[in-house]
């Protein structure tokens, strides 16, 4: 598989990985292109026999993602003594209700590049364990966890 | 709602990226060169074994094994390497001065076959230039035995005594002594000159009988004195040492083909005890540090990650 048919089979899991993780869809769209930019620059290290292209290119979102984490707390700190920041209106997916819109908002950055990987993506949980760097009955708990917690919170707004 | 249910809404939803960041990757894409040709570890192992295999096996099955050959063999090696001395017997030259009086000593080591066979030769030779044997010990046990002889054979033909003495086995061990008496017979013959002198003196004098005797008796002691160097220096001394081979020995074992491999391996197993002694402290120091590192990486991002 050659670098332009990885990009064109998997760009939109990237970017909706990305943008459930990040919860900030002009973010996702930047670090989509940071993301593919990095993964140019690191094809020559993907190996098939230890993975898809699609897991290693998760990989490598996941590191772009956590740098920009780290950045934006940096700036929030700043900015937070200044002024509060503006809450961010998004929708993380054509076709879900304003009710799990909402629930998947209030769930933290872990939770929902969880349930992003699991379910959004649909990744077994070795290979969304091996993108976490946890163990696959890590990955499961943490599922579940979130999971449950979309559940209370669709509970809560019905 | 189930988790089912929660679990089905949330895969029906469909995430697309906006189309600019499509192209925009498109054009990304587009910047990658061609695949390289790709090294693995595989595919580096599959020319690397055989071709290690075939070394070893080349290195095990040419090279002769130290311990394989027996003595037998290495004496004929040594047999061989002495054959080429024996052409040149008596390589130790002894010095052409038949008018001076210079006392010589040869000793000549040889490996015979035939101990008895070889002293008898040897007593032939010195007897037939015109010398003779002063002392023969023989000893022998099987075909094993030794013998020490000592010749005595006018100096003249000492070089062709030795000669046809190393024809008799081969050399091992050649000594050469030569020690040149001639100043001191020059020194003994002045003094007696000197004492006759002094003997016809008093002589003439009528001197006392007892100093005239006395004075004869030391001018006979050094006369006979250098008649003895003189008779000494006539022969050479040639000590003769003659034994058989030592016996051939087997080797204890006989090794193989692949006795090489065996040694390799025992090397190699040696190699792997240091290495684990010293590995595996060194190995649970940094498997300690990367647990603790992966901790406190995972600590932080979870700190990082729990925020909406």
């Amino acid at each position: 598989m050659t670098f332009q048919q990885a990009a064109e089979a998997h760009l939109d899991d990237v970017y909706g990985y990305l943008a459930w993780f990040t919860g900030d869809r002009f973010a996702a769209e930047e670090l989509t292109s940071v993301t593919f930019e990095r993964a140019l620059r690191l094809w020559h290290r993907f190996d098939p026999a230890r993975g898809s292209a699609r897991t290693w290119l998760c990989q490598v979102a996941r590191t772009v993602a956590l740098d920009h984490f780290r950045s934006e707390r940096r700036r929030l700190r700043r900015e937070q003594l200044a002024a509060p920041p503006e809450a961010v209106d998004f929708r993380f997916a054509e076709g879900l209700s304003p009710d799990l819109e909402a629930a998947l908002a209030r769930l933290t950055a872990g939770e929902r590049e969880v349930v992003a990987l699991r379910v959004l993506l649909d990744l077994d949980a070795g290979s969304a364990a091996r993108i976490l760097g946890i163990s696959p009955t890590n990955c499961t708990t943490r599922l579940n966890r979130a999971l449950k917690k979309l559940q209370e919170a669709l509970h809560v707004a019905a | 709602m189930s988790q089912r249910d929660l679990v089905a809404e949330l895969r029906a939803a469909r995430v697309e990226a906006p189309p600019q960041v499509r192209e925009r990757i498109r054009l990304i894409a587009a910047e990658a060169p061609a695949p390289p040709r790709r090294f693995t570890w595989r595919r580096a192992l599959v020319v690397a074994v055989p071709v290690a295999a075939a070394v070893a096996a080349a290195v095990v099955l040419t090279r002769p094994s130290p311990h394989g050959q027996t003595s037998a063999v290495r004496e004929q090696r040594l047999a061989h390497g002495a054959a080429t001395r024996t052409r040149q017997p008596g390589a130790l030259a002894v010095p052409s001065t038949p008018k001076r009086a210079v006392v010589v000593g040869e000793s000549l080591s040889l490996r015979v076959t035939d101990i008895s066979g070889s002293v008898k030769r040897a007593v032939q030779v010195a007897v037939s230039l015109g010398g003779y044997a002063t002392s023969v010990h023989a000893t022998t046990q099987g075909a094993q035995g030794s013998a020490d002889l000592t010749l005595r054979v006018p100096r003249a033909h000492v070089q062709e005594a030795v000669t046809r003495l190393a024809q008799l086995g081969t050399i091992t061990a050649e000594q050469l002594d030569v020690t040149d008496r001639q100043a001191g017979l020059n020194a003994t013959d002045r003094l007696i000159a000197r004492l006759q002198q002094q003997l016809a003196a008093l002589r003439e004098q009528h001197a006392g009988a007892a100093r005239i005797a006395a004075l004869t008796a030391r001018i006979e002691a050094l006369q006979r004195s250098e008649a003895a160097t003189r008779r000494s220096a006539h022969y050479a001394t040639i000590r003769l040492h003659l034994a058989t081979p030592a016996p051939p020995v087997r080797a204890r074992h006989h090794h193989g083909p692949l006795h090489g491999v065996g040694v390799a391996l025992r090397w190699l197993g040696i190699g792997a005890v240091y290495a684990l002694a010293v590995g595996v402290p060194v190995a649970a120091v940094l498997a300690l540090l990367w647990l603790a590192a992966r901790t406190l990486r995972r600590r932080r991002e979870d700190a990082l990650l729990s925020r909406r």
